[in-house]
């Protein structure tokens, strides 16, 4: 048998040589970082005579962090508990309780099933807690719970404007391509640029809409002040960026409705209320939780928007875990900043593999 | 060239798809791999092509072993059944493709492209595009394609089969003339019998990856291994009858049928071929049975015959006419049966 | 009939036109008045800004050229550097990913790979290994790297027998796309140390490097469901005619992939040229991009707005043509089939 051409050993490991960069790229750039991010999450960072100082210190970041001197940053200062705050833990424990007894009577449970169950339920029920006892009157949420306003609250109103949108455009009217095109836009618009084209048109004395302030005698409030107004622009902001993403997906599954199984209900006399119920909804279902779950992914992270809009201020009002972990790092705080950051890593994976399990997966086995 | 499978097999996993499979085909010769789909036919093609690896065996072409040598080294051409047409090149590049890999000069490349483009009717094409063509041009594009190589051996995977019925049949002959002309060792797999009996100089019979019989296509039809291929080959199929063999005699119930065998076997099938049964008077036949139905086929009547267990088939007249329910008696000559053992269902002779 | 469903076939009942326009126009105001805005304040003066809102030129007041002067002459090389910056890092950031994500999703489309649970396991753990070296011993990084690869290699071929599950394609597949989900932040000081200690700190090789890896994933992503499209069968021909794999990649694959591939390498520029964080943590001064200028001057000079709405303004210009170039294939519903796979 012949010796095989150097070509010909290239060829037959064609596709190792193919797919070799990228696995080595991306293990360069995650396993590694994320193994030194871990060591520095548990290490005090201290300058000293000859450059820096690295001592490990186990879990003392993550206790000042949710216990002590940095508690007010991360999760916020307490006081007492307000009805929202009563409704929001009584509805997630209501939940919680629920989604786990229609599981364990379901007959099929595995280990990995409670396990994964355990943490997902036991991450919502001490968030919600944390939430509840943060939200009073004297109490102020920290980078935690603003992030997750920032997702929870972002990602709702994008979906229902960007499906709204995206169902009017479906209906039969002219005109179809233009929405399209000029709804695009604002997705691609540099965040940083979006957040100070906000910072502008809210400027209650000299931008475009003062004369609405004005008039409803808000003149001489400052929208950056107030923790909340300030949270609420950092999402509209948000909003007016992605809700395109929602928009352009969901048009293209609202397009691709089942013509036929419409046009039999039609002819049976079915209300459009009924088509959309029976027909449309269940068939974009899928659709829209994968990309409510792409949207909630990049949402966690998010930092362009507070930092540029509001400083993070005012305080800690808008700061994101992100941002927060930036300024932690900006000030040589580099335990903390990487046990921030875990903790982001921590609680945005177990949100997103908890709503792929509990969304995503049950919507698309109902439509196969 | 000669192209040898010795003791070939494949698993993919734990499923085993070709049991050992020996085969020879001789310089020049056409030589079909029959069989359903799952009967391992396209494996084996593939494994030759080595677009598959071996699971056990060697394969040579023209003598030299090419059981792990890349596809492209192993001088095989292949007409794939969905022709693998490049629909972003032309008619022209598409043939030509080979011969630009190895680099033959472009006035060279276009010489050779013309000749072959001739000799398929496909010269006023040459710049159209493959979603231009109809299905049967493209079916000659991808066959313009392999010729163009001169390669040692042809491999083609069911090339007739997305063409309609009419185009299938001169597809079929133009094919046989010109492997006829070129000469060069082809190994082909169908589904379809009749392109297997028409086309090949010997017929490979797979099922469930094992070879059943080879042989050429007269002694397939007229000499079958096994059950299997009794049952196959031959539209209308054989009728088979089950019984008792006792010495040459084969027992059906209370009948008693003459045979050319000479074996016996408690558990018998005893075939015989529609064409090879006579309607005649139901007390002088070998066989008594009523009509269950008929259809007039054109030159001839197909009669479905009701005995008291089974249902035969035979071949009657075009002037046959009897109404449903008519006694009749099949003769069956004894040197036309062919006898197979029950629970093997091997030939017994 | 309710007043909202139509009377004529093929029309719509006028109350639900109206609304539905009315609805729609509104939010195309939305999209547009704040980028008309930006347009509108570019050309004030600040007298125009800081004395209440001024919406129509030439009738509210008198447009001016002076903050694009100033932006462009008086500050020059501030401003030209970091756009500089952004479009080599995002020209060469998006080139680079997209040879090296295409050929890795082509891969996992064609190929079978099967790579041992236990060697991604060892492999894990040399890096570890190699970590230790550096900071306890205080070894030269390229040192502690050559031997955790030598042990790793060594060790893997000598166990390479033992029996460990296999992966599959699905797996590898998985992995890289799920990195998406990764909060960039938590790599980010790693990278910065490590990119202290090769030197590739606020360069554009590092910026290039590191935006490859945040794309990477969205690049294997939409093109593997490009590459599983198109039939095995012209890979297979073309093998045989005598093609090697990385022929048949460049003759037969890509050019059929074009779509695909022009529709995903503008969503990446795009992405790439919007980079905030990595920019933020990874340069400096030579290396800055265009939207760390625009947020260092948020600070300095955040309410001279007819100065940033140049600055923003030429930010967003390339990527709003970009975009208008991409919806094109949007529309066609190229990129969406891996959305809803």
């Amino acid at each position: 048998m012949q010796r095989e051409s150097f070509i010909d050993w290239l060829d037959r490991h064609a596709g190792r040589v193919f797919l070799f960069p990228a696995i080595f790229l991306v293990l360069a750039f995650s396993i590694f970082p994320l193994i030194i991010s871990a060591w520095l999450a548990l290490s005090r960072f201290q300058i000293s005579a000859n450059g820096y100082d690295i001592t490990f210190i186990g879990l003392l970041n993550f206790k000042k962090l949710i216990f002590g001197s940095q508690q007010f940053h991360l999760v916020g200062t307490f006081a007492p508990v307000p009805i929202l705050g009563w409704l929001v833990l009584v509805a997630v424990a209501g939940m919680v309780l629920w989604a786990l007894w229609g599981y364990l009577r379901s007959g099929s449970v595995t280990i990995l099933g409670v396990v994964g169950r355990f943490i997902s339920f036991g991450l919502a029920i001490l968030l919600a807690l944390m939430f509840t006892f943060t939200l009073g009157d004297k109490a102020q949420i920290g980078s935690l719970a603003t992030t997750l306003f920032y997702v929870v609250v972002g990602v709702s109103m994008q979906f229902l404007i960007g499906t709204g949108l995206a169902w009017l455009c479906a209906q039969k009217i002219k005109g179809r391509d233009f929405f399209r095109v000029v709804f695009f836009v604002p997705m691609m618009v540099t965040p940083v640029g979006v957040a100070y084209m906000f910072r502008m048109l809210a400027d209650m004395k000299q931008g475009p809409f003062s004369p609405a302030w004005r008039g409803a005698g808000l003149g001489e409030f400052a929208w950056s002040t107030n923790a909340w107004s300030a949270k609420s622009m950092v999402v509209v902001g948000d909003v007016w960026q992605w809700v395109p993403f929602i928009f352009i997906v969901m048009l293209a599954a609202f397009e691709s409705q089942p013509r036929d199984e419409i046009e039999a209900a039609e002819l049976d006399g079915a209300s459009p209320w009924q088509i959309f119920r029976d027909i449309t909804w269940p068939s974009v279902a899928p659709v829209a939780a994968t990309i409510v779950l792409i949207r909630v992914i990049e949402a966690f992270k998010i930092i362009d928007l507070p930092n540029v809009l509001t400083n993070g201020g005012p305080g800690i009002a808008t700061e994101s875990l992100t941002l927060h972990s930036f300024i932690d790092w900006r000030t040589l705080s580099l335990g903390t900043s990487a046990a921030v950051a875990y903790i982001l890593l921590f609680v945005s994976t177990v949100t997103c593999v908890s709503f792929f399990n509990f969304v995503v997966l049950p919507m698309r086995q109902r439509r196969t | 060239m000669t192209v040898t499978l010795d003791k070939v097999a494949k698993s993919f996993g734990a499923t085993r798809v070709l049991h050992e499979l020996d085969l020879a085909a001789e310089p020049g010769e056409f030589v079909v791999l029959l069989g359903a789909s799952g009967s391992g036919k396209t494996t084996a093609l593939r494994m030759i092509a080595g677009l598959e690896t071996t699971s056990s065996g060697t394969i040579t072409i023209a003598g030299r072993d090419v059981t792990n040598v890349l596809p492209k080294n192993r001088d095989v051409a292949m007409v794939f059944q969905s022709y693998a047409l490049y629909p972003h090149k032309t008619v022209a590049e598409n043939i030509g493709y080979p011969l630009m890999i190895r680099g033959l000069p472009r006035a060279e490349r276009d010489k050779q492209i013309k000749d072959v483009a001739d000799q398929v009717e496909l010269g006023p094409y040459l710049d159209r595009y493959p979603r231009q063509l109809s299905g049967g041009q493209r079916q000659r594009v991808a066959l313009a394609r392999a010729m163009v190589r001169r390669p040692a051996v042809f491999l083609m995977d069911e090339p007739l089969s997305n063409l309609d019925a009419k185009l299938r049949g001169h597809m079929r002959a133009e094919l046989k003339h010109m492997q006829h002309g070129l000469g060069i060792t082809t190994i082909y797999v169908t589904h379809d019998q009749v392109e297997a009996m028409t086309l090949a100089h010997r017929v490979a019979l797979l099922e469930g990856g094992k070879l059943q019989q080879l042989a050429a296509p007269k002694e397939i039809y007229n000499d079958p291994a096994n059950l299997f291929v009794a049952r196959f080959i031959g539209s209308p199929p054989m009728n088979l009858l089950h019984g008792r063999l006792d010495a040459g005699t084969f027992l059906l119930g209370d009948r008693r049928i003459g045979t050319a065998s000479h074996g016996t076997s408690a558990d018998a099938v005893l075939g015989v071929r529609p064409e090879d049964c006579r309607v005649t008077e139901p007390a002088t036949g070998t066989l008594m049975a009523e009509v269950y139905a008929t259809e007039l086929i054109g030159d001839h009547t197909l009669v479905t015959a009701k005995l008291s267990a089974d249902m035969l088939t035979l071949k009657a007249g075009k002037d046959f006419d009897a109404p449903v329910g008519t006694s009749l008696g099949i003769a069956i000559a004894p040197e036309r049966t062919y006898l197979f053992d029950g629970p093997t269902g091997l030939r017994l002779r | 009939m309710s007043v909202f469903e139509s009377r004529r076939l093929g029309r719509m009942a006028p109350a639900a036109a109206v609304i539905i326009y009315g609805l729609l126009g509104a939010w195309t105001l939305a999209v547009i008045f704040p980028i008309y805005w930006l347009v509108v304040t570019s050309i004030k003066v600040r007298l125009d800004v800081t004395g209440g809102p001024f919406y129509l030129p030439f009738i509210d007041f008198t447009p001016s050229g002076h903050a694009w002067h100033y932006i462009f002459y008086d500050l020059g090389n501030d401003t030209f550097r970091p756009y500089y910056n952004s479009i080599i890092v995002a020209c060469f950031s998006t080139l680079v990913v997209m040879i090296i994500g295409t050929g890795a999703s082509y891969a996992l489309a064609r190929l079978s790979f099967k790579p041992r649970l236990f060697s991604v396991v060892l492999f894990i753990f040399s890096v570890i290994g190699a970590l230790l070296m550096v900071a306890a011993a205080g070894l030269d990084w390229r040192i502690a790297v050559a031997v955790a690869l030598a042990i790793f290699a060594l060790l893997a071929w000598a166990l390479r027998r033992v029996p460990s599950p296999t992966l599959a394609n699905a797996d590898i597949l998985f992995w890289l796309i799920s990195q998406r989900i990764f909060p960039p932040v938590v790599a980010a000081i790693p990278i910065y140390v490590m990119f202290q200690r090769i030197g590739l700190l606020d360069t554009h090789a590092g910026l290039i490097l590191a935006y490859v890896t945040v794309n990477l994933p969205i690049v294997i992503w939409l093109m593997y469901d490009f590459f599983v499209s198109i039939p095995r069968d012209l890979d297979e021909s073309a093998e045989l005619d005598g093609a090697s794999k990385f022929r048949v990649f460049w003759d037969i694959v890509l050019p059929l992939a074009r779509p695909g591939l022009v529709a995903t390498s503008l969503l990446v520029f795009i992405f790439a040229w919007n980079e905030y964080l990595l920019a933020l943590f990874l340069s400096t001064a030579n290396a800055q991009t265009i939207p760390i200028l625009v947020s260092a001057q948020n600070g300095t000079r955040g309410p001279e707005w007819e100065y940033m709405s140049v600055l923003i303004l030429i930010m967003i210009l390339p990527v709003i043509v970009l975009t208008l170039l991409l919806q094109r294939f949007i529309a066609k519903g190229l990129l969406l089939g891996a959305v809803k796979g």
